[in-house]
């Protein structure tokens, strides 16, 4: 995964595949961020084409995180099966999805 | 090891259920499937009969055999006129998926969503386990829509 500093945003951009292994790495990282400060989160996903159900909870589990401590996280970029996964899984009504990462730092000062 | 007969492709291979086999088994399956134009024609298909595959392997590894045990698994992948079927044999511990609670969606769940989505996106979840010892999983979609004639009937190579 690459992670990126937009202005106060950071951008998480995930791999073609993500899956357990990635999934726990996701998971620790985030909450250790959020621990240590309020953070606005980008989970970048245009370049994934694959997600299972650990993804998918590591997803939750990083939101849950970030809210926690006050602070924000959104979905940018997936394709229409993860769109279709996410409302299969109701990611889709607590975490805002974006077209891509712009629209999602866009809203970030709306 | 394939089978091709007329009408039927059946493909049965046997690895181990541990993590370093999940991704090229899945995407073995992915690229099996997605030369049979029944399901690569139906949008989003392929990459949900890729994720059921991939739920069903890793549950066994990570639940059948416990992360201190080894154990193998047979996956079997039999293409028809009628239906794809995923079919799954281990010797690890068996279980009672009728035992296995519904996600609760009052909000959005972290854990056990594996057994669930299978279940949406296949038309069949069959398990049984013989003597305690042979755990058998089927999975079970059937094809929108027919396969046209002579499609399941070139040569696959070698048994």
């Amino acid at each position: 995964m690459e992670i990126l500093k937009r202005n106060d945003v950071t951008v998480i951009t995930m791999d073609d595949r993500f899956d357990d292994a990635v999934a726990r790495t996701l998971k620790g990282m985030v909450q250790n961020m959020s621990e240590q400060t309020t953070i606005k989160l980008v989970i970048d996903l245009s370049k994934t084409n694959f997600i299972d159900s650990t993804a998918n909870g590591a997803l939750v589990s990083s939101w849950r995180s970030v809210k926690k401590n006050n602070g924000d996280m959104k979905i940018a970029g997936p394709s229409s099966h993860l769109k279709s996964l996410f409302r299969l899984t109701r990611l889709n009504t607590v975490v805002e999805i974006f077209d891509d990462v712009e629209a999602a730092l866009k809203s970030f000062s709306n | 090891m394939t089978q091709s007969m007329e009408n039927e492709l059946t493909v049965r291979i046997e690895a181990p259920a541990e993590t370093i086999m999940v991704t090229p088994l899945d995407l073995f399956v992915r690229d099996l499937i997605q030369q049979f134009p029944a399901f690569s024609k139906s949008e989003g298909l392929v990459d949900m009969l890729e994720l059921a595959f991939h739920e069903a392997f890793t549950n066994i590894g990570n639940h059948a055999y416990r992360s201190e045990l080894k154990g193998r698994v047979t996956v079997q992948i039999r293409v028809s006129l009628q239906q794809l079927e995923f079919r799954f044999e281990d010797n690890g511990e068996s279980f009672d998926p009728e035992k296995v609670p519904t996600p609760n969606f009052e909000g959005p769940c972290e854990e056990g969503l594996g057994i669930w989505l299978i279940r949406q996106i296949m038309d069949k979840y069959l398990y049984h386990s013989e003597n305690g010892s042979k755990n058998v999983l089927r999975l079970i979609k059937d094809i929108p829509g027919s396969i046209p004639d002579g499609i399941l009937s070139r040569d696959h190579g070698t048994k």
